[in-house]
């Protein structure tokens, strides 16, 4: 009983740990598990609950390090670095920073087009000629690629507006023809209601009732083909009015909504362009927006689809201008109040649509008449202007950072701004070389490679002193030091030999930290460990160290394990093993050939015979420890006819050879036998007298 | 009566006797001491000084009273080489044997396994025992 309310504490304490260590590390918890651990103390079963619960902690602790290495450079939005967290983005950018200056004729020329239109349009001189004028130039102007073709979809659309002006013109003078035909009409058909004396004849009191229906019949037969006339005319003038009005609101419409889209395209000089004609052609003072408004609140929303996201830094200026609606930007529409945001997230076809639809329901709401857009426009076009100013300036203070955020929020704002599409490759040379280490910096992050992370703020520091690298480095040596606790931990567990959990602890290690160089010893000390634990190996692996060693004695005492383990090796080392035994077991058995044979030739009592034959062989392998030490035995057995050899030998290699064969003599006298006297004497006579016979 | 007085001292043919005797001895002594008598003042070679250090006797003549063990090599320019067991043992008991060259200067001289010579030496270079002169005892 006592056991069952400690285990029951105990899975409690666990849980709340668990529940501490998700509210530690800002993790959402596995809320139902949690509650199934709970459901299972209230069974009774507090053991599993505990167990659980310690599952739940280690996966919440390791989500947590894991959402660290995710933020490693998770920096705050509207920064340089932030843009880099969106590849497209990033890829239009860095075509830009490389792109060169327009700087051409032709681009010349057309931006004096475009500025001609604009001015030819501008307040105060949009007279007929000059919008004539500037009619005209919208063709030339599309000549040029940088345009898109838009001042093409002007000019169409200016001509369609035009004509259907014109439309509205003949139809309003036609209603007015047939108004007049219908007082006519009308005219004529109250004279044909009335009553005609002079045809009337007298009746008598029984037949009145019969001529009364008479002229009735009569006189609706008399009123008939004019009734018919006025109910043409008027289904004409109604139907002529209604195309008037719908003629017209199709054509500012359409007009508004090409406005608004070259807006959102960031093509402010031929929105406002558009704009100027609009005024042109519809001249009865009406700016407003409403209708495109009602259309826009009726464009479907994919809510499965999601937002496609627009993100990046804005100027507060424009957002004061414009005005906002914080419900719109909480919504998290691309097009929000504050105006201009960067890069795209969640980018379908769906995303984009719906992007499409929040951008205009958002224009609509925000633009209330068109002179509003057309100064917002205007706005924004000076604002970039000065921006570019701003940017050089930057740039001059080699301040890398805040240049880089504002040219990209120019390039966000205003890339076909021609004060933007004027910067010279020079110009945006330092933030590209920035830009691209801020790539490298955030891919290197996001593939969790720290080491790579280290290089590129190291780079970074150097481009740019000003590189604020603190949060990133702390982060880091939080990360690393999270992945040596895990290798702490799987060691503490191979120790006691609980695979399961080395297995867990280094898989967090290496999710966490991949190239931690402590993964890489642990997992030679585990191999060590495993190769022990295979005889095959360990064989192999004793071989390799004796042989090095020159321990053949110890090879040849265990040869059968070294004959099996080679003939199991199936590591391309195996030939050049057995070459190498095959060479250890020859050389074994001649030396224990020549052990046996001095032994036997010692229990005869001839030591020095024994010796002899054993000092042939040692001259050979001297490294054998049996040999070297039998023979060290048998030269206290035959010590001066050992003594007499050696002195021979000692005075032979010094050459004096009267000496060296003296002693040959003694040890002969010694041991008439001795082969080593024998051939001494033989070779000491051929030196001293080489043409001995 | 007196007696008659006997003749004192050694007879005359005693003393002839003798006479001859020490003459004969003195020419016997003579001729068994006649082959070294040219070695007499040549001191003998110390086996176990040679063995020890030959090269320090380089240049010394020394007399051995040797037995001719073996013959060891023949040279027609350095002569003949053998190997000779010295009559005096070493102080151990360790039999003595070493090697001399007999140069073709002596080639006269019969030298045979067995032979008793009384040789003189002279250790040259690389401590060989070129024997300078040999005799007979």
């Amino acid at each position: 009983m006592k056991r069952s309310i400690f285990i029951m504490i105990c899975g409690v304490f666990l849980t709340v740990l668990a529940s501490g260590l998700q509210a530690q590390q800002g993790q959402q918890g596995n809320a139902d598990t949690i509650k199934e651990g709970a459901q299972q103390i209230k069974q009774g079963s507090a053991y599993s609950a505990a167990e659980d619960a310690g599952a739940i902690g280690n996966v919440a602790k390791s989500k947590g390090i894991l959402a660290a290495q995710k933020s490693l450079i998770d920096v705050k939005q509207n920064t340089f670095l932030a843009l880099w967290n969106n590849p497209l983005f990033a890829a239009q950018f860095e075509k830009f920073l490389n792109a060169p200056a327009e700087t051409s004729e032709n681009a010349r020329t057309y931006r004096q087009r475009i500025e001609r239109i604009m001015e030819l349009l501008s307040p105060g001189n949009a007279t007929k000629k000059n919008q004539d004028e500037a009619f005209n130039l919208l063709s030339k102007a599309s000549e040029f690629e940088s345009d898109a073709n838009i001042c093409n979809t002007i000019h169409d659309a200016v001509y369609t507006a035009a004509n259907v002006r014109t439309e509205t013109a003949r139809l309003i003078q036609q209603n007015i023809d047939l108004e007049r035909q219908r007082k006519i009409a009308e005219y004529n058909n109250l004279q044909s209601a009335r009553a005609r004396p002079l045809d009337q004849s007298s009746v008598g009191k029984n037949d009145a009732e019969s001529y009364n229906k008479n002229q009735d019949i009569e006189r609706d037969a008399r009123m008939e083909p004019t009734k018919r006339e006025l109910a043409s005319l008027g289904q004409t003038i109604e139907r002529n009015k209604m195309r008037i009005a719908t003629a017209e609101v199709s054509a500012k419409f359409q007009l508004q909504a090409l406005i608004l889209q070259f807006f959102a395209q960031r093509r402010y000089q031929h929105a406002i362009i558009a704009n100027r004609f609009y005024r042109a052609i519809f001249d009865d003072g009406d700016q407003s927006l409403q209708g495109f408004e009602e259309m826009a609140d009726k464009l479907g929303y994919n809510k499965d689809a999601g937002q496609l996201k627009v993100e990046g830094k804005v100027d507060p200026k424009v957002a004061a201008g414009v005005g906002g609606n914080e419900s719109q930007k909480a919504g998290g529409t691309s097009f929000t109040a504050e105006g201009v945001q960067l890069g795209l997230d969640n980018l379908s076809v769906e995303s984009l649509m719906n992007a499409v639809s929040s951008g205009i329901k958002s224009a609509s709401k925000t633009f209330k008449t068109l002179s509003q857009l057309d100064g917002v426009a205007n706005e924004i076009i000076r604002d970039v202007n000065e921006g570019v100013k701003v940017y050089k300036y930057l740039l001059e203070q080699n301040e890398l950072e805040s240049a880089g955020t504002q040219l990209a929020s120019l390039f966000a704002k205003g890339e076909y701004l021609p004060s933007v599409r004027l910067l010279t490759q020079d110009e945006k040379r330092k933030t590209l070389k920035y830009a691209q280490l801020c790539n490298k910096l955030v891919n290197s992050s996001n593939s969790g490679n720290m080491d790579a992370v280290v290089i590129v703020v190291a780079e970074m520091k150097k481009v740019n002193p000003g590189f604020d690298d603190a949060e990133i480095m702390a982060n880091i040596q939080v990360i690393r030091t999270a992945s040596s606790l895990h290798i702490a931990q799987a060691r503490v567990a191979a120790s006691r030999g609980d695979l399961q959990t080395v297995q867990a602890e280094i898989t967090r290690a290496a999710a966490i930290w991949p190239n931690n160089p402590e993964i890489q010893s642990f997992s030679t000390d585990m191999t060590k460990v495993s190769e022990k634990a295979s005889p095959q190996v360990q064989a192999l692996s004793d071989f390799d160290q004796l042989d090095g060693q020159h321990n053949y004695r110890q090879i040849f005492d265990d040869k059968e394990k070294y004959i099996a383990a080679l003939a199991m090796d199936d590591s391309n080392r195996k030939s050049e093993r057995q070459e190498k035994l095959r060479k250890v077991l020859s050389r074994m058995q001649e030396i224990e050939t020549s052990i046996m044979r001095s032994q036997e030739i010692a229990r005869r009592g001839d030591y020095a015979g024994a010796w002899e034959g054993l000092d042939v062989t040692f001259s050979q392998y001297p490294d054998d420890q049996k040999l070297s030490q039998l023979r060290a035995d048998l030269t206290i057995q035959a010590p001066d006819f050992v003594h007499d050899i050696r002195q021979a030998k000692s005075d032979e290699e010094k050459k004096e050879y009267g000496s060296s064969l003296a002693w040959y003599l003694r040890s002969q006298s010694r041991y008439p036998m001795s082969d080593l006297s024998k051939q001494g004497i033989q070779r000491i006579v051929q030196l001293i007298m080489p043409d001995a016979s | 009566m007196s007696r008659q007085k006997k003749p004192q001292g050694l007879p005359p043919w005693l003393i002839v006797l003798l006479v001859l005797l020490a003459v004969g001895g003195g020419y016997y002594g003579l001729r068994q001491n006649g082959g070294d008598a040219s070695m007499r003042t040549i001191e003998a070679l110390d086996p176990s000084i040679y063995y020890e250090n030959a090269n320090s006797l380089r240049g010394n003549t020394y007399k051995i009273d040797a037995e001719i063990d073996s013959a060891l090599g023949n040279s027609p320019s350095k002569g003949r080489l053998f190997s000779v067991t010295l009559k005096n043992a070493s102080k151990n008991g360790a039999p003595v044997v070493l090697p001399v060259l007999v140069p073709p200067t002596l080639a006269g001289l019969t030298i045979q396994k067995g032979q008793h010579y009384l040789m003189k030496v002279k250790v040259i270079e690389d401590g060989l025992l070129k024997v300078e002169e040999a005799n007979k005892p």
